[in-house]
């Protein structure tokens, strides 16, 4: 072959692989790149006042004075949308207006009696207020404003009555009064329509029993049971999300049959244009940020914190706190077993059929699923070894840490015999020939000289198991829980946790910003064990090399 | 049958090693006769096998204490087996098998009583390749007291200067203990080795080959090493170079095919062998 063709050939695959190695970091970057964005922003982001209240309510974190002077400030905003609101409400809301002048009239007959009226009299004026009663119910429904106008000036005409004053009956008039001022500038006809988006309205601003809504529960009803609805936006971007619901109405029309359907957006303001409500959405746009005031926040709790209402507040304090126990256990059991049946195949085992069975088995095992080993351990630990010495048979972390020694000692064993296969026969002759014995040459020098291989075997386990989640899933592993107090309680993990917030809960799609949280700190804590692991293989490396 | 060069070499260095050790031969052939009395390995029709091959064969011969014994010979003829054998090095490979008597200091060493890290601890050895460990310079030197349950560090300290001293790399080392061995050149290595094997206080060090991984500068050292050691210590040393076992030897031992061919004074069989074999071998007609 010629010197040119070769040379570049050599070329050739030079940048071959230089090719592969870039591809592969580029796909590595693509991977991991988008998710740790968006994990960061479960600690990095722009924290709105509610943040600062939740924060407050439910860590006692931040200072008092300065966030009462920020409620003070933003309530001051918030009170203006408070008043549109139930201003207009009043003209929409007829079922409460009906319910009142129900209970009025009834309030009436009861202060008859307690005045002593009786008899005639008295089934004379019940009569009259139950006509008001009646006439007003159908003028609350009715959708012609001149019926309405009949109604009102019929109903009006007993204000002047001597017998009505200074009584409950007078807050009939007024309510007609009210309620002819409130449909002024309704079009009534739209008054169902703008029922139902009012309720749509509330829910954005307020909340309501499933979702948060941008402002917080509504100061005059009672505090919401769960912490999440509590407090309005925490953050800015969901702000933003809840700002786009208040002020466009999204809805999937037909436009052709036979055509999938296609999202149409309306805007409320237009829908709600000359009645007292359209002045609500411009109000809210322009003053967002006095109400919520946004501020850039570091969060760095978030790896401390115990969460709120399956991962809507809070952190992954505790499920950091399982991993790390369920995993330094697993390796706890994990090594040494490893370590002493990797130390038997190499140095006692002979060649027999028997020896490369176990080998054979052990190769088998490293690639057998891992959901095998959660069964595994739910019937072997659970099921079967702690009754039998009197423990309580649930999943725990024990049983949990146990399935994943087992899991991972294949790869430990492997990757221990390995390293101790490659340690030079000399230095093992060299120990023997000065009169050690075998265990005392495999302690003191193989293992010492095989420590940078088996601290790959660790590092190897130790990613492996700490995110592996089918086999503690039926072992000890729980989604929600208090943390545990003994190595017989379940505990919460990371691995598990981003499982269960993937599959189906309603309240985590609400936060992927948690979700992806979660997946990074795992991602993050097994890099962080294996730098550790590394650096001290390097370490242990460069000891055993003598520089 | 044409000469390579370096069969010329071998030949013109043991016509004038002839020469020089001629005019000694009577003053050794004396000491030699002294130490007979006090051999302290003797082999009494000693067989080894490797399964159902045959390392070495019926070899019936004694190894004078304090002084140096070569055993020469071609590659595969047993010179290694023989030496393994004396302080049972051989037992780490399996299906192995020993006949006959082989007696260090009084005691047949294949006796099934016999105490293998006494054993070890009596008969020393330093390998081809310079092997220390992983470890410090102390720690490689302590290894061998320390497993005879030497724990004081200033004793520890004691051996290992004497051993190191011993080994004539006391002076070059003295302020790097701590460093790791491997830190040391291949010859320095070699002698740390060799300090090693005489911390533990052995009788008898069996060297194999313990030059062939060294340049010439680092082989000097170790021979001029044994020259001193040998006053104190029974050495026995496998070497494929003809001129060092000339050198550092008072008697050689020329195996092949796994049997004892001569076993004489060294001046007698580099400058007159009595088999024709031996001749053919040392002159660079065989092997």
């Amino acid at each position: 072959m010629k010197i040119v063709i070769r040379n570049t050939f050599d070329k050739a695959f030079t940048i071959l692989t230089a090719l592969s190695v870039i591809f592969i970091s580029l796909v590595l970057l693509g991977i991991l790149g988008p998710m740790i964005w968006r994990g960061s922003g479960a600690v990095i982001f722009k924290g709105t006042v509610e943040f600062r209240k939740m924060q407050m309510d439910l860590f006692e974190r931040g200072n008092q004075d300065v966030l009462q002077n920020e409620i003070v400030e933003t309530d001051t905003v918030r009170k203006t949308i408070f008043e549109t609101i139930n201003r207009f409400k009043k003209g929409i809301d007829t079922e409460a207006l009906c319910d009142r002048v129900r209970d009025i009239h009834r309030e009436f007959g009861q202060e008859l009696r307690l005045k002593g009226i009786t008899g005639q009299e008295y089934s004379r004026l019940r009569s009259i207020t139950r006509d008001i009663r009646d006439k007003l119910e159908v003028t609350f429904e009715s959708q012609d404003k001149k019926e309405i106008t009949k109604n009102i000036e019929y109903v009006l005409q007993f204000k002047k009555d001597e017998r009505f004053k200074a009584t409950c009956a007078e807050e009939l008039f007024q309510i007609a009064l009210g309620f002819q001022k409130d449909i002024a500038k309704i079009d009534l006809n739209k008054r169902k329509q703008y029922e139902e988006d009012l309720i749509q309205i509330e829910q954005t601003l307020f909340g309501s029993g499933e979702i948060p809504g941008l402002l917080g529960p509504h100061p005059d009803k009672p505090l919401p049971a769960l912490a999440m609805n509590r407090f309005g936006a925490t953050r800015w971007d969901q702000s933003l999300k809840l700002l786009d619901k208040l002020l466009w109405i999204e809805e999937w029309v037909e436009k052709e049959p036979g055509k999938p359907l296609e999202k149409v957006r309306t805007s409320r303001k237009e829908k709600f244009a000359g009645t007292d409500l359209e002045p609500l959405f411009s109000s809210v746009q322009d003053n967002l940020e006095k109400i919520l005031k946004p501020r850039l926040t570091i969060y760095w709790q978030f790896f401390i914190d115990d969460n709120f209402n399956s991962h809507y507040f809070g952190g992954v304090g505790p499920e950091i706190l399982g991993t790390l126990l369920i995993t330094f256990l697993g390796m706890l059991f994990a090594v040494p077993l490893g370590l002493i049946s990797a130390a038997y195949l190499v140095e006692c085992a002979s060649d027999h059929f028997i020896f490369r069975m176990i080998r054979m088995c052990i190769n088998t095992l490293a690639g057998v699923p891992s959901i095998v080993f959660g069964l595994f351990g739910l019937s072997f630990f659970v099921l079967f070894l702690f009754p039998l010495f009197g423990m309580p048979s649930k999943g725990c972390i024990l049983a949990a840490s146990m399935t994943l020694a087992i899991l991972t000692l294949p790869v430990m064993i492997r990757a221990s015999e390995e390293a101790i296969r490659t340690v030079p026969q000399t230095y093992k002759e060299a120990s023997l020939a000065l009169g050690a014995s075998g265990f005392r040459t495999f302690v003191t020098v193989t293992l010492p000289a095989a420590l940078p291989g088996i601290l790959t075997g660790i590092i190897l386990s130790l990613s492996r198991i700490a995110g592996e989640t089918a086999p503690i899933l039926f072992a000890g592993a729980v989604a929600m829980g208090p943390i545990p107090k003994s190595l017989f309680d379940p505990t919460r993990t990371l691995s598990y946790g981003s499982y269960d917030m993937a599959v189906g809960d309603r309240i985590s799609m609400m936060v992927p910003h948690n979700q992806y949280g979660m997946v990074v700190t795992l991602v993050i804590l097994v890099l962080c064990l294996n730098a550790l692991a590394i650096g001290l293989r390097s370490r242990v490396f460069k000891r055993l090399k003598g520089h | 049958m044409p000469m390579t060069s370096v069969q010329k070499d071998t030949k013109s260095a043991a016509t004038g090693l002839t020469m020089k050790v001629e005019s000694k031969l009577a003053l050794v052939e004396k000491k030699d006769s002294l130490n007979r009395h006090c051999a302290i390995i003797k082999a009494e029709g000693f067989s080894f096998y490797y399964g159902s091959k045959v390392g070495v064969k019926d070899i019936t011969m004694d190894v004078n204490q304090c002084s140096v014994t070569a055993i020469i010979g071609p590659s595969g003829c047993g010179k290694s087996t023989f030496l393994r054998s004396m302080n049972r090095m051989n037992d780490l490979i399996p299906h192995t098998r020993a006949e006959g008597k082989l007696i260090v200091d009084n005691q047949d060493i294949y006796d099934k009583r016999v105490n293998l890290v006494n054993l070890r601890q009596q008969v020393g050895m330093v390998f081809q390749k310079p092997n220390p460990f992983p470890k410090s310079i102390f720690d490689n030197v302590a290894y061998g007291p320390r497993l005879q349950g030497t724990k004081k560090r200033s004793e520890l300290q004691q051996i290992v200067e004497q051993s190191l001293d011993a080994a004539a790399l006391w002076k070059e080392i003295k302020d790097d203990l701590k460093k790791s061995a491997l830190a040391l050149s291949g010859g320095q290595q070699q002698r740390l080795c060799i300090a090693r094997a005489l911390a533990t206080k052995p009788r008898v060090l069996l060297m194999d080959e313990p030059c062939s991984a060294l340049d010439p500068i680092a082989t000097g050292r170790i021979e001029d090493l044994i020259e001193e050691l040998k006053s104190t210590y029974t050495i026995v040393i496998v070497t494929h170079n003809m001129q060092q076992a000339a050198r550092v030897s008072e008697r050689a031992a020329f195996f092949c095919l796994g049997e004892l061919i001569e076993y004489d004074l060294t001046s007698k069989i580099f400058g007159n062998p009595g088999k024709k074999q031996t001749e053919d071998y040392i002159t660079g007609r065989f092997g």
